[in-house]
């Protein structure tokens, strides 16, 4: 990824003399243009900015909004929710409770049909910018496993822009997340990361013994763990 | 003939009331992202006027029975604080001049933002007028350009605005309140420049054929420094954590050096 290469993209900034297929981007007579703030890396098109609009085959994080008869309304973090049909599950859940579920289907006024919910207990929740989770998963996992690694927490990224953190330190983990989303379009972002987590994963070492952190993060964990089981 | 209405001389040669020349612009300063609770946001400081936008949505639309499946709709709100300017603000709430400019705000979004890729849902805009000087609904509705990228919704353009009119018999750029209210004419225009089309147009007064033909252009001229202070605001954030960046690694050494 050479930095000549590399540039902010307005919306109106042309992309492309000849009409291209890329996110975030329009045709008009022939050519592409930008419509929304995006970076161009050679010839790929990243947007930097935009809400999440239901895909199929996407996990996502929900919570549920309202119980009907015939199924549940879920927030995905999105203009649309997303529906969970009661024939199709097999336990019941109440407003509030989070679920991590896959979409099913979209119909054409882009409402979800949402799949194989599992609850998720304990933890907390991250909300992110939507465009931001590949940087937080990474090329082939690699971000994730680094944050697992160094904070032993449990993350689980929905494509909607919400990260489930359980167990571990979940401090420093939200605060590397919250790292990555800032620096998404910067290069070298792992090595910083790596670095940024090896130095405060040495400071909080100290700090857990003095009982700062870790009473509140440790009980949590084996209540949750209970619940589980 | 305006020296009959009125017996304040606006323009003396090249030079305007407030020291500017015929083509230039008040200064001008844009701000992106200043609102923590909205979806974007934007304060414009265009010489004395000073216009906070903000953007939320899309959204459930409210009322329900207003949804449309096929695209979605937005709202425009202009309203002007009541300590925005020295005259009589009257009652309170919107009067027939703010739910007008709302109107017209709103027309131009609705032909700026790709409004069919997010059916059934509501885009909401509004625009705060906190201090006023002459040309607040081009302020006003650049500030909101700014917002609506700011936000993330997919828009053809950036668009951005600058009024031209006639004072003392000579046309000018961006006119403030003394030049509006004593010069001959007045036409506040919202331009995009990728496509040259002209998104809002209300003339006040009167002008020749020829006038409005060269004001169009002055417009357009204009209308590019508008453009590249936007640009500015919305790169700001991003460029600015690109410096952080490349500043932070000699810095990280020493402070690692520091705890070992």
């Amino acid at each position: 990824m050479s930095e000549e290469m590399k540039r902010i993209l307005l919306p109106g900034d042309l992309v492309d003399e000849a009409p291209k297929r890329l996110d975030g981007c329009f045709v008009e007579k022939g050519r592409t243009f930008a419509a929304v703030v995006s970076m161009q890396v050679g010839e790929h098109v990243i947007p930097l900015k935009g809400f999440y609009i239901p895909r199929y085959g996407d996990y996502v994080i929900g919570i549920v909004k309202e119980v009907r008869f015939s199924g549940y309304e879920t927030e995905i973090n999105s203009p649309y929710d997303g529906q969970m049909n009661s024939r199709e599950l097999r336990e019941e859940f109440s407003v509030g409770d989070v679920v991590s579920a896959k979409i099913y289907s979209v119909n054409e006024v882009n409402e979800a049909e949402l799949v194989e919910p599992r609850r998720l207990w304990g933890g907390e929740i991250l909300e992110i910018e939507h465009v931001k989770v590949p940087r937080v998963i990474g090329r082939n996992g690699s971000m994730l496993a680094m944050l697992k690694e160094y904070t032993k927490t449990d993350v689980l990224v929905g494509k909607n822009g919400r990260v489930y953190l359980n167990g571990g330190d979940t401090a420093l983990a939200t605060l590397a997340i919250l790292k990555i989303c800032r620096e998404a379009h910067t290069s070298g972002l792992t090595e910083r990361i790596k670095e940024f987590l090896e130095k405060e994963a040495r400071k909080e070492v100290p700090g857990k013994e003095s009982g700062k952190e870790a009473p509140e993060g440790e009980s949590g964990n084996e209540k949750s763990e209970k619940e589980l089981m | 003939m305006a020296q009959n209405v009125s017996s304040v001389k606006l323009i003396d040669g090249d030079r305007r009331l407030d020291g500017r020349g015929v083509t230039d612009l008040r200064s001008l300063k844009i701000t992106a992202g200043v609102l923590k609770k909205a979806g974007g946001s934007a304060l414009v400081e265009w010489g004395k006027n000073k216009v906070l936008a903000g953007v939320y949505g899309p959204r459930e639309v409210f009322p329900k029975h207003m949804t449309d499946p096929y695209k979605a709709i937005i709202n425009c709100k202009y309203s002007m604080a009541s300590f925005s300017s020295l005259e009589d603000h009257g009652r309170a709430g919107p009067n027939r001049r703010a739910i007008e400019i709302g109107k017209v705000a709103k027309h131009v979004f609705e032909n700026n933002i790709f409004t069919n890729l997010f059916p059934k849902t509501m885009v909401n805009i509004s625009m705060e007028v906190l201090q006023s000087d002459g040309g607040t609904r081009i302020a006003g509705i650049t500030a909101a350009s700014v917002a609506v990228v700011d936000a993330g919704i997919p828009v053809k353009d950036l668009v951005q605005g600058v009024s031209v009119g006639k004072i003392g018999g000579r046309l000018v750029v961006d006119l403030d309140k003394i030049e509006d209210n004593m010069g001959q004419s007045d036409i506040p225009v919202i331009v995009s420049l990728r496509s040259k089309e002209v998104l809002l147009y209300q003339l006040d007064g009167m002008l020749t054929r020829d006038d409005i033909n060269e004001g169009m252009d002055l417009v357009f001229e204009a209308a590019k420094l508008v453009r590249e202070k936007q640009v500015q605001a919305l790169k700001e954030k991003y460029e600015r954590v690109e410096e952080q960046v490349a500043d932070e690694k000699p810095a990280a050494g020493k402070e690692t050096e520091e705890v070992m």
